[in-house]
């Protein structure tokens, strides 16, 4: 096979210019553009982030919260990368709080809070504490509110046409393709002091991607759940550590 | 097969200069397309995963004052299920020991004196309140092609069987745990191992909370303490003792 191809492209290689052995390069460089405009650039987004509060919050230096997505036995089907960008967010900074990982909060309370078992109302939460141990394990850890997330992001409308072609000399695509994601989430919290529903903050975010595309496309895209979670994170910690009157 | 350094050498007479590495690194850019096309096509004729441990953390319950022993079907100890995706991939989950693990360490977390015995015992010579005999009825799962999401789910339905200390059957209780878990970037097969763990760990939540309620094993230790207590000729009336629990609907709505 070497053999077959060695005689015919050797002739070829020769005949091409300097310039041209070049464009490789000029590919390369085009290629970067590309990938370094599709991740700068984003297209826009509509978000709309508020909370209700239902009783007087705050928090105590040593107080840890930790954030939970609601039962998928209730037919819930939150992100888990959501829930670990709420979480992250929520604990990054200066004033960051301190956020337990759920796994280890759900681990130290088994049963009680698996998606099967856990309360679904502050009304079970008297019943739970006073089970064995849970109380005291809820104590040692610190946690003073648990936030229950519940939506998802959704994909709500898309078009466009677009069509891509590889040949021996390259490729490229030509087309526009359009799709609108719609990130709708609402955390529940709950003051495990007080045995109540503190309030919830929502947020409602929704953006239109778009993918030009001539010869090479152009992603432009709504990043709409990342944008939902750092607005629900800033709105938690406010909601949290703003210890104003309801 | 080549070496390279006859693959270099056999160029080096071209009068083009770097002739002979282009070709190499050709010669790799083949291997490593065929590798990637074995690698899918190994992907498309099927998956294979398996559980070791699926152990569950200490549950916070008060135990029940009684002496159990469990006896194991032969399947809890290499619990394999195979199912054809129509149109798709093969898909074998290989549960291994895992059963037997996980339900050892929640009966022994749930009663006092707990011993697990080996199918050929007689479990009426042995000093116990009850017997209990988990099995495994039907293991289901689904994955993102069927379900149109990213998810992995699986439904495990187990039946626990009670025998009192004479060895009647006093309970039969089917159950039905589910597990579901998101594709990450770890894999399909990482996904459908943590939704089984899940769904197992489902059915140990389940029976913590809802075994005695829907079997009534704790009167199994009143019972062996009476008969202990009463003269041997009287028989106990065991009929009366005999549970047949409503089947669990599973809460599968996601």
């Amino acid at each position: 096979m070497m053999k077959a191809c060695s005689g015919p492209l050797r002739r070829t290689f020769q005949m091409i210019p300097v310039e041209k052995i070049r464009r490789p390069y000029h590919h390369l460089f085009l290629s970067a553009v590309v990938i370094l405009a599709g991740t700068t650039l984003s297209a826009c987004v509509t978000s709309r982030v508020e909370h209700i509060k239902e009783s007087t919050t705050g928090i105590a230096e040593g107080e840890a919260i930790v954030i939970m997505a609601k039962s998928y036995h209730l037919g819930n089907e939150t992100e888990a990368k959501f829930i670990r960008c709420v979480g992250d967010s929520m604990g990054r900074g200066r004033e960051g709080l301190r956020v337990i990982p759920n796994q280890e909060f759900v681990d130290a309370l088994f049963p009680w809070f698996e998606p099967r078992t856990a309360p679904a109302e502050t009304k079970g939460l008297p019943a739970l504490m006073s089970r064995p141990g849970v109380a005291e394990t809820i104590k040692d850890k610190g946690v003073r509110y648990v936030v229950w997330l519940d939506g998802d992001t959704d994909k709500t409308a898309g078009g466009g046409s677009m069509s891509c072609a590889v040949g021996p000399g390259g490729g490229g695509c030509f087309g526009f393709a359009w799709w609108q994601n719609d990130s709708e989430y609402e955390a529940t919290v709950w003051d495990l002091d007080g045995l109540e529903d503190a309030g919830t903050v929502s947020a409602d975010v929704s953006g239109t991607s778009f993918l030009p595309a001539i010869v090479v496309p152009v992603p432009l895209i709504a990043r709409t759940q990342a944008k939902a979670c750092k607005g629900l994170a800033d709105q938690l910690r406010l909601f949290i550590v703003a210890d104003e009157e309801v | 097969m080549p070496t390279v350094q006859a693959l270099i050498q056999g160029h080096a007479g071209a009068s083009i200069p770097g002739w002979g590495l282009g070709n190499l690194k050709s010669i790799w850019l083949k291997r490593i397309s065929a590798a990637v096309v074995a690698a899918i096509l190994c992907g498309c004729g099927g998956s294979q995963v398996s559980l070791q441990d699926p152990s569950i953390p200490e549950p916070l319950i008060d135990q029940l004052q009684m002496s159990v022993a469990a006896r194991y079907p032969v399947a809890f100890d290499h619990f394999v299920h195979e199912e054809q995706v129509i149109g798709k991939e093969k898909w074998t989950i290989d549960l291994g020991k895992s059963n037997r693990l996980l339900f050892t360490q929640l009966f022994g977390s749930m009663f006092t004196d707990f011993m697990v015995i080996e199918e050929s015992s007689n479990a009426q010579d042995l000093p116990i309140d009850a017997l209990i005999e988990p099995s495994i009825d039907a293991f289901e799962f689904s994955v993102p092609n069927q379900s149109q999401t990213d998810e992995f789910a699986v439904w495990i339905r187990y039946r626990i069987k009670i025998f009192d200390s004479e060895g009647i059957q006093v309970a039969n209780w089917p159950i039905a745990a589910y597990g579901k878990s998101q594709t990450t970037t770890f894999g399909s097969d990482e996904a459908l191992r943590r939704a089984a763990v899940l769904a197992m760990r489902d059915a140990a939540a389940l029976i913590i909370l809802q075994m005695d309620k829907s079997t009534g094993i704790s009167k199994l230790r009143d019972a062996s303490a009476r008969r202990n207590s009463e003269p041997p000729a009287v028989i106990p009336n065991d009929e009366s003792m005999q549970w047949t629990a409503a089947e669990d609907i599973p809460d599968d709505s996601g």
